[in-house]
This record gives structure tokens, C-alpha cells and sequence, in this order.
């Protein structure tokens, strides 16, 4: 038999060729890998932007592939939500109408600790790698890049006081943690005490050693090592050494500054010794390196108060002058002092070295030693620290005690009038080119507290989403930066941490409901009209009255001048829940700083209501309870939106 | 005509999960991850043809052919039993970064095959029943404990030539499946492990092979079972399988073999699998319920082989596309699932190239492949991977009766994996991991020559070398992420005769 070529053999090639092509995706192609990554400007004014702030976990799950222990019946574990999720689901935000994402640490945490996860991000454990549940560093650039695309920016939180929880203290030196009870109560003379050696508190000598014989000096510090929970040293290496730490136990009285800078953060959250030179040095470093990776556009910072002033004068100069060399400007650098006193948090918007923690209000010696020391390494330090900070006292003031809970809006007046005396007045030195007392970040409500409608939640529909929308009406026309926190405009109403956390997937990301179109709204007239963006605030009328009064629940202030120029804005709202109301009590007006005869047009109502205001500079307009009006000269008013 | 050495091959045991395996399934890099060493394999050889008639003679005593049909119980066996370590003294340990690799360093396994087989004068028909046990490491002297872990791995009762000569049907439970790559230990085109049945028809140089059966992978995906109250005011709980799906893989599989000059031939295999699950309802936390939706995949594949007929000298050529639950491999629950919490978009493509040649006291034995694996999960992660291995066995037989040899083994492996490394400088490269072996083998085979032909007694030196790439592939402390550089050395005892898991159709 002559051998001959098999007409199958040529056919099973053909179909191989056929097969390989089905498997066409065999080359890695990496999305937005592209080395070196060019760093770019993409913000000419802050003001220009509305905030979205994204818990990651809770946002969209848009990769199976990076699920892991996930528990969706638990508020305190991870739901799966992730980067790609976010990116799958711009259109989503788009259609909102935010323009600047920020969204929660991306660095890798402890897992999990005391059966409470790290979905938050705020545990760090390595400074250097993604969070694994969110995704690599590709999809976090590729979430980037897409926000670009869509002219939105992305804002990372970051963490510099504490790193999760990384050590035990080993009060009773026998090299294994404990929770232990010391004393009986013995006719009174032993007091109980209940001490757990991962959280023991604050001890301003350091925590000491405890025997039965009394104390023994120092306690020795033990760094876990688990690798299932991720509780394992620190990294870079110099976080995984005791030195970098300050060793003083949990803070129990935030009031008192030893315990407050250099206390763990409760929950065992170790805290960072921030004076030290190689802490700062080695920050900046890490910081850096995220943004020359990402190309991301600004950092949100946590826990701001327990970290030395001393420390933001560094860290913010350095960081700002690395990225700079590599074409990132208009970097926005804000952070979060919780807290309710404006002079504290505005302090850190200050270039006048105050210091809040010492008698006379400036900063220490040692410490400007140490800016000196540590500053050897590039131009001397100055007194620019954050470009600008949460509003929390405004929180607390405005959207509570105003707006929700029905006190005077004259709260809101003064606590605005403060600000020229209680932030910075000046722009940062290589910051985003606006004072302070003009950047302001503005927010109803965060993931640190109660959602502004679970306060509400016995209150009639008739009056909380009203309430909701008159927040909104604040948030999104005062003067600042405004912050959304996701799931407002779906009315979510969750309780304290963790329940304020809920998963915006279960929403369907529906954009029909009212909340989202007010908002939607409201951000497209913001963006519409230049006043309310960059205009100069003047109160025009605010009150005491909280009762039948003829303005109890009026609040109204203008906009215009500063870098606004002409352009003008009136806003007046009424949260009097029960009452019609108006700019007027006993024969006194509201004066607006437009001419008379002006005619005003509400563009928020639905038949274009117009007003004109009258010759002694007043305006006859009465609001129903809850309501609001934004009043644009006609002349200048867009339509279509 | 008696059924030959060079009869369709069906060798081995493995069923080799290619594709992912959850982190929490233990330390082992991805290579191991994917593997489940239970694995056997013998002579590749391809098919002179496969035009079946049964031999009623009592069968050749050459353990190296296959059994034909014969009354009565028989017995059959494969077998390897491994002895070695590193140079520091460690145990022996698989150090393959890619799914398939070396087999050098496989481990100890064993079966035992049990036959009866009958001739049904009524029916002019035949019956073979099929036991096969399987032992795999570790054996009693090596721990002494008394224990041995062991499996099931056929028990099958097969009729031929019943209504229609040349039909074949099985039914039971049974490994099923086509030729190897014997270097690699791995079956490329298809190895199934199902409980179902199949029919099997040979007409001239042509076989059409049906199959259907069932496996429920021992995963959560599949099944689970939970607490619940006892009703008729009873105390106490029964265990109810809230989740309790089975996974139905049908094959089909046609063969044709063209004779090509005297004893050479080409054998084309078309070949193709459908994976089924159906819909499911989980709980994943007390009395909360989660909906698994129905899953589906299919494999295509293809196989040219050309073969001499001397010598078991051939080249075999496949080429396999999978996708959907298929991609997963058989045992395998998918995980990293696409949004719709299904294995939709799942694939994997495998390019493999085999062979032997044999001339005089000389051979060379071949094993190639390239795969591309990627889960269901939209974007690339450490799991997506693409992986390759090339690798050549020359060996030599020595002396007149050619009772000794000496064999070289050289592999190149790498693997692309679907993740980034950050360099100190920012620079991110993808992960890409490499590693080259090369061992020295003597050998005695009582049988004589032929890369195929056993017993087989080995001595072998084994050299692997490894770059950081593929060090980072293994968890901290791990010594294969310690070490550049490895040592086996070690001794193999090799065996195979008389079953019908390597002389099969």
C-alpha cells in the first residue's frame, strides 16, 4: 500500500486553526497598563466639582473573581462590591451628575478582627498592595482612566494615624494575648479591672508591664501572626517595627491631647509615632507612589486630629512637590477632624502654625525642631498643612440642628461667619489655588455617622424627604465642595456604623426616584449657573425663631462677586415643618444686594415662579413649610434645565 | 483479528481539574492547585486500527499487550512507587508550576483491576465487569499507619457485539477517555470520570463513541446539607440537602483511521462534550437563601495522530477549546463566576503536540502543550493564566538484551499569570514565571527496549531551576519560594499489565 495524505488529517487542521482562533483572547492584554504612566492636571477649580464619596464594598460588585468570605447578612463583613464595579456603573453617577469619586482606602488591610471585617479599608496592614477585594492595581488604574475619560475624577482615602490592628501589648509577659480581669472587688479595696492586652487604655507613661507583684515596667509589644486574617506585621518594614509606634493603649477621653495624638484609635487601632522623621519621610513615599501608579486626583485623609500639626506641614509640602515634578497639580489634599468645634477643625487649613493642643495656641518648639530636622530634605517647611477639611461643625449645626431638627437658622449664620477666623484665608502654597474658607467640604452625612434620614424615620413622609431635599438644596448651592454620600439620593436611612453601609446594588441603581432626580437637579442648575459654584456668600436672612413666627424656618443668602463676578444667586428655604414663612419679621425685610425692580426667577419651581424685587431691596415671596427657591436673575436664566 | 499493542489507547487515571482551584484549598502555587495526583498513565502508542473483533483465546502472556476477552476472572495492574527527596532530605514533592509537567516526581499510586468477562452463547455475545481500586500515596511503610486511601476507580460491567457485531455497550461507573501525553501524565483531548453509560460502534477503520453520565464534585456549589427541625412535635434535627445538584457531561467522540503504507496509519479524532447543572437554591447564612441559576458549557477538540506501527513511534497533535462550566474541568465547582453568578464566559484552549520516536538502542520521547485558562469573572486575575511546557526524553538502551537504558529529561515551563507585580521603581509587570528541569534517569527494564514497555526500575536526578517569578508563586517560607535552585533524587518503581484501563477502546 502507497502511503497518501489523509484528506481527515487536513481537515482536523483546518479545524484546529479553527479552534485556536476561538481562543483569540490567549495574549494578557492588561487594560490602562501602560508604563510609565503619564501624571496629569485634571482639575482647574475644586468648586467646579460635586463629590461622590463610595464605600467600595457597598457600591457594585463588578467582579466575581475577587470575592472572598464575603457575608452579605452582615453589615460588618465583606458584601463583594469592588472597582470594576464602580467603573461598570459610571453611567450611573454620570447620569447623577457627581464629577469626583471618592472612593474608601485601597490599600490592603487585616481581614478580619474580633469577627468584624476590613471592608471599611481603614486597618491597614500593607501601605504598599491594593486590597485584594477590590481588585489589582490595573483595575483600580483602569477605574481611573474611565473616570477621566468621563471628565470625572477619583479621590482616595487614605490613613496616616494608625495601621489596623497590628500588635498586642504583653501586660503579663507571658507572650500570648489576654483579656484579663485584675482584682476582686475585695471590701472595696480591689477594683476590677477588666484589661484586654490588644486595647488596653491609654497609659501616657506607655503601657506597663503588670505582674502580681505590681508593675514591671514597659510592656513588651508582640506583633500577630496570622496570615488566614491578614494580621501580620506591617509593611513597609518600618511599620512593622515597636519604635514606630507611640505604645500608649486605647484613647478613652478625646479631650485630653496626650490621649487624643497618641492613643491607639479604639478598636485596637495602633497608633503611629507621626513626629518621627522616617514616619513622614516614609509616607510621603507611599503616597506618592499610589497617585504615580493610579494618576488618581486628590486624597481624602482619615483622623486628621490625632495626628500631630507638625506632621500635615511635612506630608502635605513633600507630597505636593513630588507630584508637581511629574505633573500633578491642583492636587486636592482634605481631611476629617470629627469633631464639632469649628476652631479645631479649621486649624488645619491654617498656615499661622496654631496649635490648637498647646496654652497659647501656637506651635511648640520641639515640634518646629523637628520641622527643621526632618525638613532638611528639601525647601524649608512652611505653615501649609491641608488645602481643606470636612465641615463637621456645619454637620452638626446646619443639616442637624437647622435643617433636621428645627433650631434657628441665625446657628448656621454665625457659624458661616466664623469661618474667616477659623480656616485658612489663604490658598496652600502648590494646592488648589483657593483659600480655604472657600473649599470648605461640605456634607449631609457620612459613612462615620447616622444617615441624615435615619433621624427621621417616625417622622411622615410629608416631612422627611422634604427635609432630605432641603439638605440637598444647602449642600448643593452654599459655598464650598460639595460631598454626596452614596445612597442619599436613594433614601437610604441606615443607623450608626455599620449600618449606614447598606448596598447601593440593591437599589437596582433605579434613577426614577424623587431624591435622585432633585439631586440630579440640583447639580445640573450648580453647574448651570458660575454663582453657585464660585460666587461670595452673604447671608441675607437668618433667625432665631423656631415657632409661628412670620420667618421661623427661613434661611436665605446670596451669591455673587469673588470669582463669580456679576453673576448672581438668591437662596431661601424654609424648613419650618408646619408653617408658611418669609424673609420678614416685624417690619423687617430682607435687603438683597440686587437693584430694584430686578426680577427674580425661581428655577426650581415648575411654572418658573418670578418675583421682583421690590424698592426697599425686599422681595415678596412666602414659602410653604419645607420648601425652597433659587432665585436667578431672568435675564440669566438657563433653560432646559 | 486480535486485538493489539497498538490498539486505541485509553491509559491512565487522572482526572486533571484544569482549570482553578479555591485559595483556601491550600498552599500549593497554581501548578498544584490545579493537579489531583491520583494519576497513572502508560503507552501513549497510537492505533493501528480500530476495527474490533474479539479474540476468545485465552490472552497473550506479554504483559505488555492488552487483554483480549476470555472466560473467566482476571487481573490487571498499573502501578508506580516512588522513593526520594531533596537534597536537604525532604520528602519528594511535584515541583511543576504549570498544570501538567514532569512526571518524574509524581507520586506513589497504584490500581488493581479486577476482571470477568464471559462468553454468551445465546447472544454470541460478550460481558466484561470491571473493578478497578486505586491506592494512592501515602502506602503504610512509608507512615506506618495503618491506612491507605483508596478509590473506586472503574466498576463497570460492558457488552459486545450484543444485537450487532461491533456494538459495544457499558454501563456503571468508569474512567473514559483517550490517549495521553505519558511524559506529562495528562490526557489532552478527553478524560472523563462519570457514572452513566455509553455505546460504542466499530465499522471498518471507524468508531463512533457515545457517552452520558453523571458527577457531583464535591464542592458547595454542587451540594449542601443542612440542619432542620424534625416535624410531629419530634425532638432533635435531620440533615436535609438543600443544594444537592449533579453535574451531566455527555461525549461524543468519532474516530477514523487511514492506513498509511504497511503498518503506519493516521487516526483523526473529532471529539466533543456538552456540561450540564440545573438550578439550585443555597443557604448562605441561617435561613438566608441564595439562588444558583442553571450552568452550562461545552468542549470542542480535535486530534490527528500518525503513527509508523513500529515501535510505537507517532506524533499526536490536539487541539481543545472549552468553555462555560466545561472550562472548569470535570471535578471542578467554577468559581470566580460572571455577574449572573453563572460560569458564562469561562474558556480554555489547549494546543498539545506528543510523540516517540525509536531507532536502534535509541528514542526520543516528546510533550507539548500550551493552555489558556480564563474564569468567568470579567477581569484578568491571578487565576487567568497561560501556561506552557515543552519537553524531550531521549534515552538510550544498553547491552545486547538492551535490559538497561539510561534516559535525559530535559522541560521548559512557564506560566503567564493574570496579575502584576509592582517594582520598587513603580514599573508593573505582569507576573510571568518560568522553570527549567533536567534529569538523569538509568533504568532496567526486564521487558527489553521501548519507551513504552515495562517494568521499569528508576534511579533519577532530577534538577529544577526556578526564577523569582515563579519562587513568588509559592506562599512565604515556603522552601520552593526559597530556592532558585532544586535537587530530587529518588527511585521509581514502574508497572503496568493486563488492565483494561491501558488497553482499552
Amino acid at each position: 500500500m502507497t502511503a497518501r495524505p489523509p484528506k481527515a488529517a487536513a481537515l482536523a487542521l483546518a479545524s484546529f486553526a479553527s479552534l485556536a482562533a476561538l481562543g483569540g483572547g490567549g495574549c494578557m492584554h492588561f487594560e490602562a497598563f501602560d508604563e510609565p504612566i503619564q501624571l496629569q492636571t485634571h482639575v482647574s477649580d475644586w468648586r467646579d466639582e460635586v463629590i461622590y464619596q463610595i464605600l467600595v464594598d457597598r457600591f457594585a460588585d463588578g467582579d466575581d473573581g475577587n470575592n472572598y468570605n464575603l457575608d452579605l447578612t452582615a453589615n460588618a463583613r465583606y458584601h463583594g462590591g469592588d472597582w470594576k464595579g464602580i467603573e461598570d456603573n459610571l453611567d450611573y453617577l454620570e447620569e447623577l451628575g457627581v464629577t469626583t469619586l471618592w472612593i474608601s482606602p485601597v490599600v490592603k488591610n487585616v481581614e478580619t478582627d474580633a469577627n468584624f471585617d476590613g471592608y471599611h479599608g481603614y486597618w491597614a496592614q500593607d501601605f504598599t498592595e491594593t486590597n485584594p477585594h477590590f481588585g489589582d492595581i490595573i483595575a483600580l488604574r483602569s477605574l481611573v482612566d474611565a473616570a477621566h475619560e468621563r471628565d470625572m475624577k477619583i479621590i482616595i482615602d487614605i490613613v496616616t494615624n494608625h495601621v489596623g490592628q497590628a500588635f498586642f501589648y504583653d501586660i503579663n509577659n507571658n507572650g500570648v494575648p489576654d483579656i484579663l480581669i485584675q482584682g476582686d472587688g475585695s471590701n472595696g479595696k480591689s477594683e476590677v479591672k477588666h484589661v484586654t492586652e490588644y486595647d488596653p487604655d491609654f497609659d501616657s507613661r506607655g503601657i506597663q508591664a503588670f505582674t502580681s507583684l505590681g508593675e514591671a515596667g514597659p510592656a513588651p509589644i508582640i506583633f500577630q501572626y496570622d496570615p488566614a486574617s491578614n494580621h501580620i506585621p506591617p509593611y513597609p518594614e518600618i511599620f512593622s517595627k515597636a519604635i514606630t509606634y507611640n505604645r500608649k493603649g486605647r484613647t478613652f477621653n478625646f479631650d485630653i491631647p496626650d490621649q487624643l495624638l497618641h492613643g491607639d484609635f479604639p478598636g485596637g487601632l495602633k497608633d503611629i509615632d507621626t513626629t518621627r522623621c522616617d514616619v513622614k519621610r516614609e509616607f510621603v513615599d507611599v503616597y506618592a507612589r499610589w497617585i504615580e501608579l493610579t494618576d488618581a486626583d486628590g486624597y481624602r485623609i482619615d483622623t486628621i486630629k490625632h495626628v500631630e500639626y507638625e506632621f500635615w506641614r511635612y506630608f502635605t509640602q513633600r507630597l505636593r512637590q513630588r507630584l508637581a515634578k511629574s505633573g500633578k497639580k491642583n492636587f486636592l489634599m482634605f481631611g476629617e477632624a470629627f469633631d464639632g468645634n469649628d476652631a479645631l477643625v479649621g486649624s488645619f487649613t491654617r498656615k499661622d502654625f496654631y496649635n490648637h493642643w498647646t496654652p497659647d495656641k501656637l506651635e511648640s518648639a520641639e515640634a518646629l525642631a523637628r520641622d527643621a530636622e526632618c525638613g532638611g530634605d528639601g525647601p524649608p517647611l512652611t505653615g501649609d498643612m491641608l488645602d481643606s477639611v470636612f465641615y463637621f461643625p456645619q454637620h452638626y449645626q446646619a443639616f442637624g440642628d437647622v435643617i433636621r431638627n428645627g433650631a434657628g437658622s441665625q446657628k448656621l449664620a454665625d457659624l458661616w461667619a466664623s469661618r474667616t477666623t477659623n480656616y485658612g484665608n489663604e490658598p496652600i502654597e502648590g494646592g488648589i489655588g483657593i483659600a480655604p474658607t472657600k473649599a470648605q467640604i461640605n456634607f449631609i452625612d457620612n459613612h462615620d455617622v447616622a444617615r441624615f434620614l435615619f433621624w427621621l424615620q417616625n417622622e411622615p413622609d410629608a416631612v422627611k424627604y422634604p427635609l432630605l431635599h432641603n439638605a440637598l438644596f444647602l449642600l448643593l448651592t452654599m459655598d464650598g465642595i460639595p460631598c454626596i454620600y452614596y445612597g442619599t439620593e436613594q433614601d437610604f436611612d441606615g443607623g450608626n456604623d455599620p449600618s449606614n453601609r447598606e448596598n447601593l446594588w440593591s437599589t437596582d441603581f433605579d434613577t426614577s426616584g424623587t431624591t435622585f432626580r432633585l439631586t440630579q437637579r440640583l447639580i445640573r442648575l450648580r453647574r448651570a449657573y458660575q454663582a453657585l459654584r464660585k460666587g461670595d456668600t452673604r447671608v441675607v436672612w437668618a433667625t432665631e425663631n423656631t415657632g409661628a413666627e412670620s420667618d421661623a424656618g427661613i434661611f436665605a443668602w446670596e451669591r455673587f462677586g469673588g470669582d463669580a463676578g456679576e453673576n448672581y444667586a438668591l437662596m431661601i428655604m424654609n424648613n419650618n415643618r408646619t408653617n408658611p414663612a418669609s424673609p420678614e419679621y416685624m417690619g423687617a425685610r430682607m435687603q438683597l444686594a440686587v437693584a430694584p425692580g430686578t426680577v427674580l426667577v425661581d428655577v426650581l419651581s415648575a411654572d418658573k415662579t418670578q418675583y421682583t424685587v421690590e424698592g426697599d431691596g425686599g422681595l415678596g415671596i412666602v414659602l410653604p413649610p419645607i420648601t425652597r427657591a433659587l432665585l436667578i436673575p431672568a435675564g440669566a436664566v438657563v433653560d432646559g434645565l | 483479528m486480535s486485538a493489539s499493542a497498538e490498539d486505541a489507547p485509553e491509559t491512565g487515571a487522572a482526572p486533571p481539574p484544569p482549570s482553578t482551584a479555591p485559595a483556601s484549598e491550600g498552599p500549593e502555587p497554581a501548578a498544584a492547585e490545579v493537579k489531583v495526583d491520583v494519576s497513572a498513565s502508560t503507552d501513549a502508542a497510537p492505533p493501528v486500527e480500530t476495527e474490533k473483533t474479539i479474540d476468545r483465546k485465552v490472552g497473550p502472556q506479554d504483559p505488555n499487550t492488552p487483554p483480549g476477552y476470555a472466560q473467566g476472572f482476571h487481573f490487571g495492574s498499573y502501578g508506580r512507587v516512588v522513593a526520594g527527596g531533596d537534597a536537604t532530605g525532604r520528602p519528594m514533592r511535584n515541583a511543576d508550576i504549570v498544570a501538567f509537567g514532569s512526571r518524574l516526581d509524581e507520586s506513589t499510586y497504584a490500581e488493581l483491576e479486577v476482571r470477568r468477562e464471559d462468553y454468551w452463547e445465546a447472544t454470541d455475545s460478550y460481558t466484561r465487569m470491571v473493578m478497578t481500586l486505586a491506592m494512592a500515596n501515602p502506602v503504610f511503610h512509608y507512615t506506618g499507619n495503618f491506612d491507605a486511601t483508596m478509590a473506586i476507580r472503574n466498576l463497570y460491567i460492558e457488552a459486545a457485539d450484543i444485537g450487532l457485531k461491533g456494538l459495544r455497550v457499558w454501563m456503571g461507573s468508569r474512567m473514559y477517555r483517550g490517549d495521553d501525553i505519558y511524559v506529562l501524565n495528562f490526557w489532552p483531548l478527553d478524560n472523563l470520570n462519570t457514572v452513566g453509560g455509553g455505546l460504542g460502534y466499530y465499522f471498518g477503520r471507524t468508531a463512533i463513541k457515545l457517552h452520558a453520565g453523571l458527577n457531583q464534585p464535591h464542592s458547595g456549589w454542587f451540594k449542601q446539607t443542612i440542619d432542620r427541625p424534625l416535624l410531629n412535635n419530634q425532638l432533635g434535627s435531620a440533615e436535609v440537602a438543600l443544594l444537592d445538584r449533579q453535574k451531566v457531561i455527555s461525549s461524543l467522540k468519532v474516530e477514523h483511521v487511514v492506513p498509511v503504507g504497511q503498518s503506519g496509519g493516521v487516526k483523526g479524532t473529532a471529539y466533543g462534550e456538552l456540561h450540564y447543572t440545573g438550578a439550585g437554591q443555597r443557604e448562605v447564612r441561617d435561613q438566608i437563601y441564595e439562588d444558583l441559576p442553571a450552568d452550562k458549557g461545552f468542549v470542542a477538540g480535535g486530534q490527528v495522530s500518525a503513527f509508523t506501527g513500529k515501535r510505537s513511534t507517532y506524533a499526536t497533535l490536539v487541539a481543545r477549546y472549552a468553555r462555560g462550566l466545561a472550562a472548569y474541568g470535570e471535578f471542578n465547582a467554577p468559581v470566580q463566576l460572571a455577574l449572573d453568578r453563572t460560569s458564562k464566559g469561562a474558556h480554555e484552549l489547549l494546543v498539545s503536540l506528543a510523540g516517540n520516536y525509536e531507532a536502534g538502542p535509541f528514542g526520543v520521547m516528546l510533550g507539548s502543550y500550551y493552555r489558556i485558562f480564563r474564569n468567568a469573572s470579567p477581569a484578568l486575575d491571578y487565576r487567568d493564566l497561560n501556561e506552557g511546557i515543552l519537553l524531550l526524553r531521549p534515552q538510550i538502551w544498553l547491552g545486547k538484551r538492551r535490559f538497561a537504558g539510561i534516559a535525559l529529561e530535559g522541560s521548559y515551563q512557564a506560566q503567564q499569570r493574570g496579575s502584576t507585580s509592582i517594582a520598587d521603581d513603580g514599573t508593573t509587570t505582569p507576573l510571568f514565571a518560568q522553570v527549567g528541569r533536567f534529569g538523569i534517569i538509568p533504568f532496567l527494564t526486564p521487558g527489553g527496549q521501548g519507551a513504552f514497555t515495562r517494568p521499569h526500575f528508576q534511579l533519577i536526578y532530577l534538577l529544577t531551576a526556578r526564577d523569582a517569578a515563579a519562587r513568588s508563586l509559592y506562599a512565604v517560607d515556603d522552601v520552593y519560594a526559597r530556592r532558585g535552585i532544586d535537587h530530587f533524587i529518588g527511585m521509581t518503581a514502574e508497572w503496568w499489565f493486563g488492565s483494561t484501563s491501558y488497553f482499552r477502546d
